[in-house]
């Protein structure tokens, strides 16, 4: 059984090579160089996955997976990623990276039980981050 | 190499339920299930997607004729739509009607109307309970 439940944050970000002039990082990140960075309403989907709990009925307490979520996605909302976010200074703050960031991030709270996340940059284009094994294995 | 075929249709129905645990204090209830304890229960609009394995047959084209599919979803819903869960469904009298009980005992009533012909039957039963939330439930065997 695995339970999903999608949220949302908005942030803004610049991909760019720090090294690179202004004009050889346009060529390879095109608008998404823009100096002045860019935004997006990102969606996410975090998917966990357990038996379910005979006392409650339930996989894994929504509440507790809101809290979670909200403070690793709290941390990303409103903000300029390359920035103002450690990680995203470090990193480019491309769909992959948050994918892996977030997965990162929920793994400490929610351990084995999280399986999936999906993060969706525009309703176009979405990046999926899991460990392969464990996930076909549940799912 | 094997290819799978899935085929889904999705339904929607309106219902309304309680998380209540008989055996906890009112005070335990409402300090697991919050808001959803509430004693005259809630609703929501749910819909859940049927997705179906096998074959496609070769005279049809068809994994499972979608009239067909759409005939037992709606005689299955009968039991669900517009019914307070605790109350009117004969499945939720001893079992809490989470988004998740109510997956799994969907994934055995579905299975078993579909039958088990390998050629077409159950592969996993989706329920959302809102736009933001939803369960997967299958089970590989029987």
């Amino acid at each position: 059984m695995t339970l999903t439940k999608a949220y949302r944050f908005s942030a803004a970000h610049r991909l760019y090579i720090k090294h690179l002039s202004d004009e050889e990082n346009e060529n390879i990140f095109k608008s998404c160089s823009n100096v002045h960075g860019h935004g997006h309403d990102y969606s996410v989907q975090v998917k966990v996955s357990g038996e379910i709990d005979p006392d409650t009925g339930m996989v894994v307490n929504i509440d507790e997976l809101d809290r979670l979520s909200g403070r690793a996605l709290g941390e990303l909302d409103h903000k300029r990623l390359d920035i103002e976010v450690p990680y995203f200074v470090e990193n480019q703050p491309t769909g992959e990276n948050i994918a892996k960031y977030i997965w990162d991030r929920l793994k400490a709270g929610l351990g084995e039980s999280l399986v999936h996340v999906r993060v969706g940059e525009t309703k176009n284009s979405y990046f999926e981050y899991f460990e392969e094994a464990s996930y076909l294995d549940e799912y | 190499m094997a290819f799978k075929k899935l085929l889904t249709k999705k339904m929607e129905f309106s219902a309304s339920h309680r998380y209540w645990n008989p055996g906890w204090s009112e005070e335990k209830n409402k300090e697991v299930f919050g808001k959803s304890a509430g004693p005259y229960g809630h609703g929501h609009n749910y819909s859940v997607e049927v997705t179906v394995e096998g074959e496609v047959d070769k005279e049809t084209g068809m994994i499972i004729n979608l009239y067909r599919l759409k005939e037992i979803m709606k005689e299955v819903l009968e039991d669900f739509d517009h019914k307070y869960l605790n109350e009117d469904n004969p499945y939720f009298k001893e079992l809490i009607p989470t988004t998740e009980n109510i997956a799994r005992v969907m994934w055995d009533i579905f299975y078993e109307k579909l039958g088990t012909d390998p050629g077409c039957k159950l592969h996993r039963i989706r329920l959302y309970e809102t736009d933001d939330l939803y369960v997967d439930y299958r089970r590989a065997e029987q």
